[in-house]
C-alpha cells in the first residue's frame, strides 16, 4: 500500500476526471423521508458536483454492481432441431466512488463466497476486475454495528481509500492504475503530523460508535438454539417481503428462471437475487416447503448471515451495516434479534425481559 | 474531444484469475464455463411406469465424452433449453463412459417437459455435482442397499459398482419397496441382480394387486428376513425423508453406526454449485456438501429429514 | 412451429369483455417490439379491439372485466362451456376491481345517482371466479404486457405458467426505490403480488394491491406497522378495498 496526501481541491479535480472518462457511481441524494431525513442511493454521476460526499449511508448497498438483480446467464439459440448455448462473462469498466468500509469489507466477503471454491463465479469475476473502487470513511450513523463485526475498517478490496484529515485526504492507494490516475495530480507524501491526524480520525470514528452487538460465540449460539422461541417471536414481525436481503451487501442467493423468448427462437437462463424469507425459497417440486414458517425463514437469514455456510469456513458474512435492520418496516434488526437470542440463551425464557427498543 | 487519459481499460477474465482456486474432482467442468453444459443426445427412453421413464444421454462431443467422469452418488443438472434445469441423481454404472442413464419421475414442470421429449432430442447437461458414496471404504463388508420408490435410482449407481467389484464384498441385501407393484422399478434387472450378481434381493409393497406374490408391508417389515453382522456392515438408504427416519434410527438399533449409515438428500437445487443457497440445510449445502451424507451428519442438519 | 423435437401449435385464443374499461384488453397490443412476434403465437379467433371478424371455436378465452349483469352471467356460462382455459384478465376480473366499490352501497341508490331516470338492471359486482370456474389467473390493472407476454409463451410452449409469490417490495427494492412508508405514505407493496415491476411506487404512487395478496401474507404485523407509524385507518380501509382484492382481508381492522 502507498500513502498520499491530497488536498480537497486537488480532489475534486481527480474526481472530475475519473468521472468523465468512466461511467461513475457514487451516493446521490434521492429524497427526504418523512422524519426530515435525508436519502441517499448508490447512482449514476456525471460529476464530482452530484456526489454527495457528505452522505450517510445508502438505503441500498453497492451490492448490484457485482451482482445484478437480475442477470442473463446465458442465452440458447435453437436452429432446427439443435441449439448453440452462449454465455458472456464480459462488462465495461464502471468507476464506484464513495463506499464505506464496510461495503467494501461485504465485496471482500462476496469475493471470498463467490471466488474461492470449486466453483468460483466468471460472472461475478468480470465484474469485480472492472470496477474501480474508491472508499470513504465516515463516523457511523447510531445503528451501524459494524465495529462489532470488526468491519469499520477496511485493509484491502479497494483501488483507494480516502479519509478525512480535515481539509485533506489521507490516501490509500491499492492499485497500480491508481497510482498512474494520481501522478497526474498534485499530491504528496504523508508527514507525521498526517499519520497523526490519520490515527486521531481512527480513533474518533471508532469511537463514534454507539451500537453494540454481542457476537462471540455466535455461531455457537445459533446452533444451540435452533428451537429457541425467539424466531417465532420475530417470525411473526416479518411480513415476507425480502426487503432485507435485497438492501443487504452481502446477501447473494438467487433463483434461476428460464423462458422461451416471444419468438420461440432463443431461450434466456435468468439469475435472479431472491431472499431466504420469500415464502417459496425452500419450496421443491411437488409443492412440499421445507421452511413453511415466518420464523423458520427468518431463521435462516440469520444463519446464513451469522453462522456462515461450509462454503466460506462459518465466517460471518455480516458486516454490521445495519441497512437491513434500518429498511425493515416491521423493526426486525440484528441487533435486537441477536441480543434476544443470547438472553433467551443466557436466562431462562421465563425471566428473560423482553428485549431492548432499538436506539 | 478530450484524451479520455483517465478511461479504465476493460479487463476480461482468463484462466489465470481462477489459478488459486482449489481443484476437485467435482469439478470436471472447464472453470471457464461453469454454466456452459455438455451437449448430450437423447438415445434411448425407457417408459418405467406411470410416473417414471429412464433417459439414455450421450454426450456428443467425444473429447467431453471422455473427459466426463462421476463417482456413484453424484448427480448433474439436465438442461432443457427454454424449460430449465433439474438435479438427477445419475443412475448408471460409473465405469460406462459411453452413455449415461438418468430415472426421471415427473414431478415439476422442467421434468413434466422431459416426458415429452422424443429420442434424438439435444439436451445439456452441467456437472458431476456433489459428494458420493466411499465405495472404496466400504470394501470387505456387507452392504444393505435400502431403497423406498424412486430411491432406487441414485442406488442403482453403488449398485453396479458392487455388481462391477462383486468380489470385495461379502454379503450383498437390497431391500426394496414401493407403494404397489406396478411402482417397482427395473424389475426387468431383479434376476439378473440375484442370479448372477448374487444380491439377496427383498422387495415389499405397501398396497398389493392381483397377481402379486411378493410381501405386503412397509419396508422396515423386511428386516426380519435378513440378518447381519453389524460390525462390519454398510447400509445405503435412499427413499422418502419419512422412510430415513425408521430406516435409520433401526439400523442405529441393529448396531450399525452411523458413519456407516450412508443417505441420499433432496432439495430444491438452482445452482449445484453451492451459490444459489436454495439447497441448505443447516449451514450445509446439500449440492456441494451432499446429497450423499452419513446419518451422523445428518442428524446435525436439523431439518433434514 | 417445430422447435427442439416439440411441435407448438398456436393458440386459439378469444378475448371478450364485460363489466371494464377495456383497458387490459390494449394492453395486448402495447409493446410493438414484440407485438408482431406476439401475434405469432396466436390464431386469435374473437376479439373486438383488433378484428371484426368473429369465431366459435376457440380452446382459450381471456375474461375481462366483473360480472355486474344477468346477460353477463349467461354469456359468461356459454364461454366456459366452450373455452378449455378460462383466463380472468385483469384485476376486475379477477377480483371485482373497482367496480366493486357499487357493493359498498344499496344497489337502489347506486341506480339513482348513475341513472337518475332510466330503469337499469343491475347485479351486485362478482369476480369471475364467483361465476365459473377459473383456470388462471392474469391480475393488474392493467395487466402487465410482458407477463401476459410470458404466459402466453408459457401455455404455447407447454412451461409452467407460475406469478411471482413474492410481493412488490422486491421488485421495488431492485429499483432503488424509497420506501414509500418512510416518506408518510400507506403502501401495500408489502402484501401485494410482484410482477408488476413496482410501476406505481417507482412514480411515487402507493400501491393499491391490484395484482391481490401475495402468497401468505402477514396481516397482522402488516397492521401493526399501520397502527405503530400512526397512520390514517380511513387511508389504510380506503386503499385495501380499493379493487376489492384484498376480499379475504378486509374484515381486519388496523
Amino acid at each position: 500500500m502507498i500513502y498520499k496526501i491530497i488536498s480537497k481541491a486537488e480532489f475534486k479535480k481527480f474526481i472530475d476526471a475519473l468521472v468523465r472518462d468512466n461511467t461513475s457511481f457514487g451516493p446521490r441524494r434521492v429524497d427526504t423521508d418523512c422524519r426530515g431525513e435525508k436519502v441517499y442511493q448508490f447512482l449514476q454521476v456525471a460529476s464530482f458536483n452530484d456526489i454527495a460526499f457528505d452522505y450517510t449511508a445508502t438505503a441500498s448497498s453497492a451490492k448490484h454492481f457485482f451482482l445484478p438483480f437480475c442477470e442473463e446467464l446465458s442465452r440458447f439459440v435453437f436452429h432446427d432441431q439443435d441449439w448453440d448455448q452462449h454465455i458472456t462473462y464480459e462488462t465495461n469498466p464502471i468507476v464506484l466512488i464513495g463506499l464505506r468500509a464496510c461495503d467494501i469489507s461485504a465485496i471482500n466477503i462476496l469475493d471470498d463466497v463467490l471466488l474461492n471454491g470449486n466453483f468460483p463465479s466468471p460472472y461475478y469475476l468480470g465484474k469485480r476486475k472492472n470496477t474501480f473502487v474508491i472508499g470513504m470513511d465516515h463516523l457511523p450513523l447510531p445503528d451501524c454495528f459494524c465495529k462489532s463485526m470488526n468491519h469499520h475498517t477496511v485493509q484491502t478490496g479497494f483501488n483507494i481509500f480516502c479519509s478525512d484529515i480535515g481539509e485533506e485526504y489521507y490516501l490509500a492507494v491499492n492499485s497500480s492504475k491508481a497510482f498512474n490516475f494520481l501522478k497526474e495530480f498534485n499530491t504528496r507524501d504523508p508527514l507525521d503530523e498526517d499519520n497523526c491526524r490519520l490515527v486521531a480520525r481512527r480513533k474518533l470514528i471508532s469511537n463514534s460508535f454507539l451500537s453494540e452487538v454481542d457476537v462471540t460465540g455466535l455461531p455457537s449460539i445459533l446452533d444451540i438454539e435452533f428451537d429457541s422461541p425467539v424466531w417465532e417471536k420475530w417470525g411473526n414481525k416479518c411480513l415476507n417481503c425480502g426487503t432485507c436481503a435485497m438492501v443487504c451487501p452481502t446477501c447473494y442467493c438467487y433463483a434461476v428462471e428460464e423462458s422461451f423468448e416471444t419468438n420461440l427462437k432463443g431461450a434466456t437462463r435468468q439469475k435472479r437475487l431472491y431472499s431466504c424469507n420469500l415464502v417459496n425459497f425452500a419450496e421443491v417440486a411437488g409443492g412440499h416447503n421445507f421452511r413453511p414458517k415466518n420464523g423458520d425463514r427468518l431463521k435462516y437469514r440469520y444463519y446464513h448471515q451469522h453462522r456462515g455456510f461450509a462454503e466460506n469456513d462459518n465466517q460471518q458474512i455480516c458486516v454490521g451495516c445495519n441497512r437491513c435492520g434500518r429498511a425493515c418496516l416491521t423493526k426486525i434488526n440484528p441487533k435486537d434479534v441477536i441480543n434476544d437470542l443470547r438472553m433467551e440463551k443466557e436466562s431462562c425464557m421465563i425471566c428473560a425481559s423482553p428485549s431492548p427498543d432499538r436506539t | 474531444m478530450h484524451d479520455m487519459r483517465f478511461a479504465i481499460p476493460r479487463q476480461d477474465i482468463n484462466r489465470e484469475d481462477f489459478a488459486s482456486s482449489i481443484p476437485d474432482f467435482n469439478r470436471k467442468s472447464e472453470i471457464m464455463k461453469t454454466d456452459k453444459g455438455y451437449k448430450c443426445i437423447i438415445t434411448n427412453i425407457v417408459r418405467l411406469t406411470e410416473q417414471e421413464k429412464l433417459f439414455r444421454l450421450r454426450i456428443i462431443d467425444t473429447r467431453e465424452r471422455n473427459i466426463f467422469r462421476f463417482r456413484p452418488g453424484q448427480f448433474l443438472m439436465l438442461e432443457l433449453p427454454g424449460y430449465g434445469d433439474v438435479p438427477i441423481s445419475i443412475s448408471s454404472s460409473n465405469s460406462n463412459h459411453e452413455f449415461l442413464e438418468l430415472c426421471i419421475r415427473k414431478a415439476g414442470h422442467v421434468t413434466s417437459a422431459l416426458f415429452s421429449v422424443v429420442e434424438g432430442t439435444h439436451v445439456a447437461i452441467r456437472g458431476p455435482f456433489g459428494s458420493a458414496f466411499p465405495m472404496d471404504e466400504m470394501t470387505g463388508n456387507n452392504v444393505l442397499l435400502i431403497a423406498g420408490g424412486l430411491g432406487i435410482a441414485p442406488l442403482r449407481a453403488p449398485l453396479f459398482w458392487i455388481n462391477e467389484h462383486r468380489d470385495r464384498f461379502f454379503n450383498v441385501h437390497m431391500l426394496y419397496g414401493a407403494k404397489d407393484p406396478e411402482q417397482l422399478l427395473f424389475t426387468y434387472q431383479f434376476n439378473e441382480w440375484k442370479m448372477i450378481n448374487h444380491i439377496t434381493l427383498h422387495t415389499i409393497v405397501e398396497h398389493s394387486t392381483a397377481g402379486w406374490q411378493g410381501k405386503t408391508g412397509i419396508i422396515t417389515d423386511l428386516f426380519n428376513d435378513i440378518s447381519f453382522d453389524q460390525k462390519m456392515t454398510y447400509a445405503i438408504v435412499c427413499g422418502p425423508p419419512v422412510m430415513f427416519k425408521f430406516v435409520c434410527s433401526y439400523l442405529d438399533k441393529a448396531g450399525i453406526p452411523m458413519n456407516r449409515m450412508f443417505v441420499s438428500l433432496e432439495r430444491r437445487m438452482h445452482c449445484g454449485m453451492g451459490k444459489c443457497c436454495r439447497c441448505m440445510v443447516g449451514s450445509t449445502f446439500t449440492c456441494v456438501d451432499g446429497p450423499v451424507f452419513d446419518y451422523w451428519s445428518v442428524m446435525n442438519l436439523k431439518e433434514a429429514i | 412451429m417445430k422447435k427442439q423435437g416439440f411441435t407448438f401449435e398456436k393458440l386459439k385464443i378469444a378475448s371478450f369483455d364485460f363489466t371494464c374499461c377495456e383497458g387490459c384488453q390494449l394492453q395486448l397490443t402495447n409493446k410493438e417490439s414484440t407485438l408482431t412476434d406476439f401475434f405469432e403465437l396466436l390464431d386469435i379467433r374473437t376479439f373486438r379491439e383488433i378484428s371484426s371478424e368473429k369465431y366459435d371455436d376457440y380452446d382459450i378465452a381471456l375474461i375481462e372485466g366483473s360480472i355486474s349483469r344477468q346477460d353477463e352471467v349467461e354469456r359468461l356460462t356459454t364461454i366456459r362451456s366452450q373455452a378449455k382455459t378460462l383466463i380472468a384478465f385483469g384485476t376486475c376480473a379477477c377480483f371485482g376491481g373497482v367496480n366493486s366499490l357499487k357493493n359498498k352501497f344499496p344497489l337502489k341508490e347506486v341506480v339513482a345517482e348513475v341513472y337518475p331516470d332510466m330503469p337499469v338492471e343491475t347485479l351486485l359486482v362478482r369476480k369471475v371466479s364467483d361465476v365459473v370456474k377459473v383456470d388462471l389467473s392474469i391480475h393488474g390493472c392493467p395487466v402487465n404486457k410482458e407477463e401476459v407476454e410470458r404466459i402466453l409463451v408459457n401455455l404455447v410452449t407447454g412451461s409452467q405458467v407460475s406469478l411471482p409469490k413474492y410481493p412488490v417490495c422486491v421488485e421495488c427494492k431492485e429499483l432503488l426505490n424509497t420506501c414509500l412508508f418512510e416518506l408518510g405514505e400507506i403502501c401495500l407493496g408489502p402484501i401485494t403480488r410482484a410482477g408488476c415491476n413496482a410501476v406505481c411506487t417507482t412514480g411515487k404512487t402507493p400501491c393499491l394491491g391490484c395484482r391481490g395478496p401475495s402468497e401468505e401474507i402477514n396481516m397482522p404485523a402488516f397492521l401493526e406497522l399501520i397502527k405503530e407509524r400512526k397512520l390514517s385507518q380511513n387511508d389504510f380501509q380506503e386503499k385495501i378495498t380499493f379493487y376489492n382484492a384484498f376480499e379475504a382481508f378486509t374484515s381486519y381492522e388496523a
